[in-house]
């Protein structure tokens, strides 16, 4: 669902910014599947040293996603705004400099 | 665990760290003593790749979180390679940029960096860090050249259709963890064992979704010819070469060990199937009316990558052989269009095809190399493009698909087409007034090493397609 | 299954019909006076002036940029901060290995300028 209306946010939103939002939308979307999956389906333990672990793929994944989203807008908002000093705008639609 | 193991790794990522320090430690202003450096740094790390292979080390360690093999070190013998050429030949293209800091050279020491995670990594995570590690350094590359509006413009584009292709790659990813409770590409195997239902095939289709938009499949292309042509040229070479290699290597081990069984002998095989035919035919066939050299080079890439595709459809040990053969010499021959690209470009701010012509007068080194690396990707016989061709096709034949092969030989007769429209024009028009091309030292030891590399090949395959063998077995046995 | 999922459709569309209804009751009930206080922005507290849309300074956005990038990093901090004693000493190095190499990310913000403010 989640995944779907960021989806529809990077494909129909005209500002830039509104897209890199809907794009964190598409991986928070992922982190709940990853974290909802460890936690309902996978919660299991083992025994290490006679200490009980649980096993925490999902959750440390989730971590890894956050931080990986987090550098990837860092550089797209870094763009945003080389792009906004060359041309005064953050449309989406006036990138067309480049045709295919 | 074994930290020997993961030599290769961290030497590289020792070297990039310390060429961005020392970029910041040195004044501005055009330092010399960058490139060298890197070089040296590439080639250490080579070195030690290089011994890993020779001594046929096969390890994992975390849980075969992470493979070093054969086939990982060919890739990252192969990613090096590039990285190397691409430095050599960028060396003049960078001087010029005005601001210019060692971080141009960082950034490509840490794009190899992710590739050899990538080509490395046995977990989709870790997989997935590797990737996000290239693309994030190539967003920067492609966006490299700030006064440039069309440079950042295709920073920007890339960015976008990068993240969401990532974006949907990890949400099949995701799925794949919650249908086997684990991410580790073995386990996943044998979790899943057989079984095949509809949720399976979504993340399926979610996985390669998201590889075929980095490897450049019809239709997930459109981010090519863009990109391609608006990032500085050097980048726009490694990013057609280096950046592809690494989806397939990728993109390889996850078919061939985690979905062995799902893919190969149903739906999914001939899902793949018809992306190829299509790539390849669309590919061809809209490179033939661009004008602009980079245009062209992306759509002739696309067609490329659907060649290779081929031989991860073959799935078997020739296939894998083929693939990797096939992308090392590909490495070569690109580089060689590529640098000579960079030239003209050097000297004429501009990369129409136009801008080739009396190229031959003009500098008769420059355009003999052209001339071997575009007939190399073609694939006319006395070159290596054929032998990767010929392993190529003969592995799908082998599997029973002779119309794939079919489409692909006379889609290479097509290529031949365009790829000879460069070669009229810069051989048969006087191009008057154009200036002569100067031809520094590592430009022309780029140029000297890619055309003999593409000519020994092609008349003496045999000690590539060992080491493509030997990388081939280490991942299939 | 489907009682567990039971339950989140009924919150569903409880959670659908709750506003709809409060959105409903003063349009209803509620008498209509409009006037000029009524059509401010804000009907307490300072009167607005100027543009909303008014530019930041790119200073700001780069301050902001680097603060993103290496606060979503400590998150890496915490795991290792709750389990430091059972991991021991290589865990120790291994952070400090990574704290460098965000330094190095910092010290090249901080020459680049991104730090400063014109």
């Amino acid at each position: 669902m989640l995944f779907c209306f960021g989806l529809y946010g990077v494909l129909a939103k005209k500002n830039a910014i509104a897209v890199l939002m809907s794009l964190e939308l598409m991986l928070n979307a992922v982190n709940i599947n990853l974290v909802a999956f460890n936690h309902f389906l996978y919660n299991q333990t083992y025994d290490f040293n006679g200490v009980k672990h649980a096993i925490l793929t999902g959750h440390v994944s989730a971590l890894f996603v956050i931080v990986v989203a987090a550098a990837e807008v860092a550089v797209g908002l870094a763009l945003v705004i080389t792009i906004y000093r060359n041309r005064l705008s953050t449309d989406i639609d006036e990138l067309d400099w480049l045709k295919w | 665990m074994n930290y020997a193991l993961l030599a290769p790794e961290i030497t590289l990522a020792i070297v990039a760290v310390v060429i961005l320090a020392i970029g910041l430690m040195i004044p501005k202003g055009p330092h010399k003593g960058m490139v060298p450096l890197t070089i040296l740094g590439l080639l250490l790390t080579m070195g030690v790749t290089g011994g890993q292979f020779a001594a046929n080390v096969h390890g994992t360690f975390l849980n075969g979180m992470y493979y070093a093999d054969n086939y990982a070190s060919f890739f990252k013998l192969l990613f090096l390679t590039a990285a190397l050429l691409v430095v050599l030949s960028s060396t003049e293209y960078v001087q010029k940029l005005p601001a210019h800091r060692g971080e141009f050279y960082a950034l490509i020491l840490f794009a190899a960096l992710g590739m050899m995670i990538m080509a490395g990594s046995g977990d989709l995570i870790t997989l997935y860090i590797g990737l996000e590690t290239m693309t994030i350094s190539f967003y920067v590359l492609v966006a490299y050249l700030t006064e440039d509006g069309k440079s950042s413009e295709a920073g920007l584009k890339y960015l976008i259709l990068g993240a969401v292709s990532s974006a949907v790659l990890l949400y099949g990813i995701s799925f794949v963890y919650g249908l086997t409770g684990s991410t580790v590409i073995a386990e996943v195997a044998s979790s899943l064992g057989s079984s095949i239902s509809p949720a399976i095939i979504l993340a399926l289709v979610m996985v390669l979704v998201g590889f075929a938009f980095k490897i450049s499949l019809i239709p997930f292309h459109m981010w090519a010819p863009d990109i391609y042509e608006g990032a500085p040229t050097p980048v726009t070479a490694y990013l057609a070469v280096a950046s592809k290699a690494a989806g397939f290597a990728a993109l390889t081990r996850v078919f061939l060990i985690g979905f062995q069984q799902q893919v190969y002998g149903g739906s999914p095989e001939v899902v793949l199937a018809v992306l190829i035919a299509v790539t390849m035919i669309a590919g061809n066939l809209m490179a033939i009316p661009q004008k602009s050299f980079k245009r062209m080079m992306a759509y002739s890439s696309i067609a490329q990558a659907g060649y290779l595709a081929i031989g991860l459809l073959a799935g078997d040990q020739a296939g894998v052989k083929a693939v990797l053969f096939y992308a090392m010499i590909y490495v070569f021959a690109n580089m060689g269009a590529f640098t000579v690209a960079t030239l003209i470009a050097n000297a004429q701010g501009s990369d129409q095809i136009k801008d080739f012509a009396g190229l031959a007068r003009r500098s008769p080194f420059a355009a003999a190399v052209m001339l071997i690396s575009l007939l190399s990707l073609a694939g006319i016989p006395p070159l290596a493009g054929f032998v990767g061709k010929f392993y190529l096709f003969s592995a799908v034949i082998n599997q029973g698909w002779v119309s794939l092969a079919y489409i692909g030989f006379v889609m290479s007769m097509v290529s031949v087409y365009y790829y000879l429209s460069v070669v009229k024009t810069m051989y048969m028009e006087p191009g008057e007034g154009l200036p002569k091309i100067g031809l520094g030292g590592a430009s022309k030891f780029t140029l000297f090493v890619t055309m003999i590399v593409t000519l020994f090949i092609g008349i003496y395959p045999t000690p590539l397609a060992q080491m493509a063998i030997s990388a081939a077995k280490s991942l299939i046995r | 299954m489907v009682d567990n999922f039971g339950a989140i459709g009924i919150i569903l569309i409880f959670a659908i019909l709750f506003p709809i209804v409060m959105l409903a009751i003063p349009k209803m009930v509620a008498p209509r006076k409009p006037g000029k206080e009524k059509e401010t922005t804000y009907e307490c507290g300072m009167e607005t002036r100027g543009e909303t849309w008014i530019q930041f300074k790119t200073n700001y956005f780069l301050y902001a940029l680097v603060f993103v990038a290496f606060d979503v990093e400590t998150i890496f901090l915490y795991p290792w901060a709750v389990q430091f004693r059972k991991l021991g000493t290589f865990a120790f190095v291994e952070m400090f290995i990574f704290i460098a190499i965000l330094l190095v990310g910092f010290w090249y913000a901080w020459k680049e300028g991104a730090l400063e403010w014109k």
